[in-house]
Parts: C-alpha cells; sequence; structure tokens
C-alpha cells in the first residue's frame, strides 16, 4: 500500500459515508430551497420559496412560534441546569443514586416524554384531578396557545443532557480559584457567579448551543402536545415533503432553520473566544 | 469539608420524584388499569386493576413484531456504524494530515445540523431510489446520527493507545492487517463497547428520522408508540405498555453502559464543539 494513500483510504469508510448520506442531502436541500435540483420540477433559479416562506401568514407564523418555542425551552432547562450541575458538585446522601437515576430522560424517547406529559397534564389528566383537591384548577396545558405541555416536555428531556455538560465543565474547574474567591471574602453565590459560571463558561455556552439546535426541529414533542396553530416548522416541512409534495418550499424550511443553527453556532464561538480572551487577559 | 447535607437530598430527591418518579408511576397505572372500570375523572386512581392490557397488547403480534424489528435495526446500525467508524477514527488518531481540523469538523456537523434536514432530505432521495418505506433505508437515515458519535468515542480511546505496542507489532512481523485485528481492536474495546452500546440505545428509540423514512410501512416500536397517540383517539394503556417495553430494554442497556463509561466520555461524545 502506497504511503500517501493510507490516509485517504483510511478516511473514505466513514467520511464518504457522510459525504453520500449527510453532505449530498444537505446540499440538495440548500439548493432545493432556490428552486434548484428539485424532485419534480425544473431546475431554475428563484426565491420564490423564499418569499411565500417569508410572506405567507402561516409560515411567518410558524416562523415566530419556531423561535419562540427554541428560546423558551431552552432558557427554561438552563436555569434549571446550572444550579443542578452546581449541586451536583457537592457531597450528598445518596449521590451515587442521584447521578445514576437523573439521567434516564437523556435516553428516554422524545414520543415517550410527550406521552408522560399527555396522561398528566391534558385535561381531565390525573395532575388535574389531583390538583382539584386542593381547589386549584390546572390551566390548558396540552395543545393550549403558550405550548406550555410542549416547553415541559422538552425541558424534561433536556435538563440531563445540559446539567450532564455544564457539570463536566464545572468540575473540570481548578478547585483553588473558588477556595481563594471564598478566603478573599466572597460569598458562596458571589463566587460560584462571578468565578464559576465564567469558568465554566464553554460547557453551558456549548449545553445551551446544541439544545437550541435540537429545539428548533423538534417534531415529536410538539406534534403531539403542540398547538393547532401555529404549527413549527418541522411539521411544515413533513407535510410539505411528504403530503404535498412542495420540495422547494421544504428545503427554504430546511435551510432557515440550519441558517439560524449557524448564527447560533457564530454567536457561541464569538462568546467563547471573548471569554477566553477575557480570562486570559486578567492573568 | 465532608458533609452529608441531609437537606439538599431532600431537595433532590423530592424534585426528582416529582419530576421523573411520578409520570413513570401514573404511566405504570395506566398499563395496570382494568378495562370494566376504565380511569375516568375524578377518579385520583384506577378503581380497579387487571393484567388485562398487557395480555392483550403483548399477544398482539404487532408489538412483538415491532420489538424485534427495532431490535434488528439497532444491531444493524450498530455494526455498520462501528465498522465505518474504526479505520476513520483509526486514521485521526494516529495520523497527522491536511485539512484534519476540517475533516474533524465535517464528521462533527451531523450532530449540529438537525437530523430532520437531512431525514426529509434524504426521504425523498429514496423516495426515487425505491428505498423509502424500507428497513435498509432506515438504517441508512439512523447510522448518519450515530456514526460521528461512534468516530469520536473510537477516536478518544484509539488515542490512548501507546505507538510503542503498535511498533513492536509490526516490529515482530505482524502485518498491518494483523495489528489491527490483534492488537488495536481488543485495545480499543471499552470504546467499542461503550460507543457501541450507546449506538444501540440511540438507534432503538429514535423515532424523527424513521417516522420520515419509514413510517408508515417500517414499523419500529417508537412508531408503534406513535400509532396510539397520534391517531384519532389516544389509547392510553395500549401506549402505557408500549413505554415499558420499549424504556425496559433502553433502561437495563444504559446502565450496563455506564459501567464502561466514563462520564466524560459522554460529555467529551457532545460537550466539545
Amino acid at each position: 500500500m502506497k504511503k500517501h494513500l493510507t490516509v485517504p483510504l483510511l478516511l473514505l469508510p466513514g467520511v464518504g459515508y457522510l459525504l453520500v448520506f449527510f453532505g449530498l442531502p444537505l446540499f440538495l436541500a440548500v439548493a432545493g430551497g432556490f428552486g434548484l435540483f428539485t424532485l419534480n420540477a425544473e431546475s431554475r433559479f428563484t426565491l420564490g420559496h423564499y418569499q411565500s416562506l417569508f410572506t405567507d401568514r402561516a409560515y411567518r407564523d410558524s416562523l415566530l412560534f419556531t423561535l419562540y418555542l427554541a428560546i423558551t425551552s431552552t432558557l427554561f432547562s438552563l436555569v434549571v441546569s446550572v444550579p443542578l450541575a452546581a449541586l451536583l458538585q457537592l457531597n450528598f446522601v445518596g449521590k451515587a443514586v442521584f447521578r445514576a437515576i437523573y439521567k434516564i430522560p437523556l435516553i428516554v424517547p422524545s414520543i415517550v416524554a410527550a406521552f408522560l406529559v399527555l396522561t398528566l397534564l391534558d385535561l381531565g389528566g390525573v395532575a388535574s384531578r389531583w390538583f382539584g383537591l386542593v381547589g386549584v384548577s390546572l390551566p390548558k396545558l396540552v395543545r393550549d396557545p403558550l405550548a406550555i405541555g410542549t416547553l415541559i416536555a422538552l425541558a424534561w428531556k433536556n435538563i440531563p443532557f445540559m446539567t450532564l455538560i455544564i457539570g463536566g465543565s464545572l468540575a473540570s474547574i481548578n478547585q483553588d480559584l473558588p477556595y481563594a474567591a471564598r478566603t478573599l471574602g466572597a460569598t458562596p453565590f458571589v463566587s460560584f457567579l462571578r468565578v464559576q459560571v465564567p469558568l465554566a463558561l464553554p460547557g453551558i455556552s456549548a449545553a445551551t448551543l446544541l439544545v437550541f439546535i435540537g429545539n428548533m426541529a423538534a417534531f415529536a414533542i410538539p406534534n403531539l402536545l403542540g398547538p393547532v396553530y401555529p404549527l413549527p416548522l418541522s411539521i411544515h416541512m413533513y407535510q410539505n415533503a411528504f403530503e404535498l409534495n412542495e420540495w422547494g418550499l421544504v428545503s427554504a424550511m430546511g435551510t432557515f432553520i440550519g441558517v439560524v443553527s449557524g448564527l447560533v453556532l457564530l454567536a457561541y464561538y464569538a462568546l467563547t473566544n471573548r471569554a477566553q480572551r477575557a480570562l486570559e487577559g486578567r492573568k | 469539608m465532608n458533609r452529608k447535607r441531609p437537606w439538599l437530598s431532600v431537595f433532590l430527591f423530592a424534585s426528582l420524584s416529582i419530576s421523573l418518579g411520578i409520570p413513570l408511576i401514573v404511566a405504570a397505572l395506566w398499563s395496570f388499569i382494568d378495562p370494566k372500570n376504565g380511569w375516568f375523572a375524578p377518579d385520583l386512581f384506577p378503581r380497579s386493576y387487571s393484567l388485562h392490557f398487557w395480555q392483550t397488547t403483548l399477544n398482539d403480534g404487532g408489538i412483538l413484531r415491532s420489538l424485534i424489528l427495532s431490535l434488528f435495526i439497532a444491531v444493524l446500525v450498530t455494526f455498520l456504524s462501528s465498522v465505518l467508524a474504526l479505520p476513520t477514527a483509526y486514521a485521526l488518531a494516529r495520523f497527522p494530515f491536511r485539512l484534519k481540523r476540517f475533516v474533524e469538523l465535517f464528521i462533527l456537523a451531523p450532530l449540529i445540523v438537525p437530523g430532520l434536514i437531512v431525514a426529509v432530505s434524504l426521504g425523498t432521495i429514496f423516495f426515487r431510489l425505491g428505498l423509502a418505506y424500507s428497513i435498509l433505508g432506515v438504517v441508512l437515515v439512523q447510522t448518519v446520527g450515530t456514526l460521528p458519535f461512534m468516530i469520536r468515542v473510537l477516536t478518544a480511546s484509539l488515542e490512548a493507545i501507546p505507538q510503542d505496542i503498535l511498533l513492536a507489532g509490526r516490529t515482530l512481523g505482524a502485518k498491518p492487517l494483523q495489528v489491527a485485528r490483534h492488537i488495536v481492536v481488543p485495545l480499543a474495546r471499552p470504546g467499542f463497547i461503550a460507543g457501541g452500546l450507546l449506538t444501540f440505545i440511540s438507534s432503538f428509540e429514535e423515532f424523527d428520522k424513521t417516522f420520515i423514512v419509514g413510517s408508515p410501512f417500517v414499523q419500529t416500536l417508537p412508531i408503534k408508540l406513535w400509532s396510539f397517540l397520534g391517531g384519532q383517539l389516544i389509547v392510553f394503556p395500549n401506549a402505557a405498555v408500549v413505554t415499558f417495553v420499549l424504556i425496559a430494554p433502553i433502561l437495563i442497556i444504559f446502565f450496563i453502559a455506564e459501567r464502561f463509561l466514563k462520564e466524560d466520555l459522554l460529555a467529551a461524545g457532545m460537550g466539545k464543539v
């Protein structure tokens, strides 16, 4: 075997597979959004698909609703995960058991998460019966306009994932630093907020990024629990692709999700770079 | 500083019981309800219990077929991912080459780009090729999601093998393939097991991509669960039984994988973008 062929040959199975089954469909999705190489129409450049995506009322509402779902559920998960990850750094009775169990939602299919929320929180669900005992009537939480049930199910899936990554980041901080802050008079809370959180920022932002992108494309959970109108882009994509055969529009939607994800990725790099520079500058 | 913090334990375990315990218990209750009485408002608990829905659901051949199909697909996806990942991971772990950073980013991309976009696009390509609604199509689309993770986990475990051992093997007359078979694969075994088990789980629980490429003809367990929930009438007791048939194997495999997996391996697979 020629020496200079070794690396390409070794790379071929994995990278080749991803080129064919990931790169090509991704390329076709982007091109299709501009009317190029589409399934059952001639290939001609057009901005029409984007025009209808941004002007058609149902699609515009869908864009906003998708962003609403992604942003709100990511923030919700973040607000729970950061303190939870911090608490898991402490010692407490039964820590090993807790750490084994809390990760379960990570591997439970989202459709099961949706089902659990459905049995508990749907109108007449078990939770509303229990709350009824103490005279509290729960609002509509499934297929509701604010998509609260959807947000709860998404957070239920995402919190363990975020906590795991943020916890890993917190654990890798040099423990002398929080101690130094404490010695210099910072309260535990201030030391956490001003020392540990900034040092764990790469992990926090990576987790936020991955959860946000996943939420942008969430499909099963909003489909079962979300409102009938507006629908998230993911469901419009599915319907347009396999029920209406509007492939160009599907591509435009997919590309839009991809571009927003890409922008968030860029923001992530900018943020971590700045944090890195700021930390190094203070040395 | 090694305090026990009983109140923290109480708080954390109480939160866990509410968010994880109660939903699972309610689902379990649903699976054991008695069809004579049902479970209607305002009853806080079912009036009587029976094994009726477990028996009918499990005796319905469809669930068993779905379970076998899901296991079959998960085995194929795990096998395909491992075979494709090993040489690539070896190149990434062992050789410096131009554009390496670029290749690494490209391999990471499927973890970042939403699978939905790729699945819809791939679904229409498969449609043209006659692969739509086929088991092969489902295996191929699921592998797009699992391969990057497998490559990363294997790369990490191959990087840990000392170069000396491989060179010693070569010096003693082993051919490259023999080195791969007798030294690299056995030493990378923990990575293989951990990556393989997690790949198996993520295939077994995968819904979105399978639904887009395979539904309604490829009925894996998650798709079957969907058919109980997304249809015109929601069949809670049947869905509850399928839920437990679905998550029982996942939980068992996950706890086995945890024993092979250092906590940070999962984070390393996903945490560094």
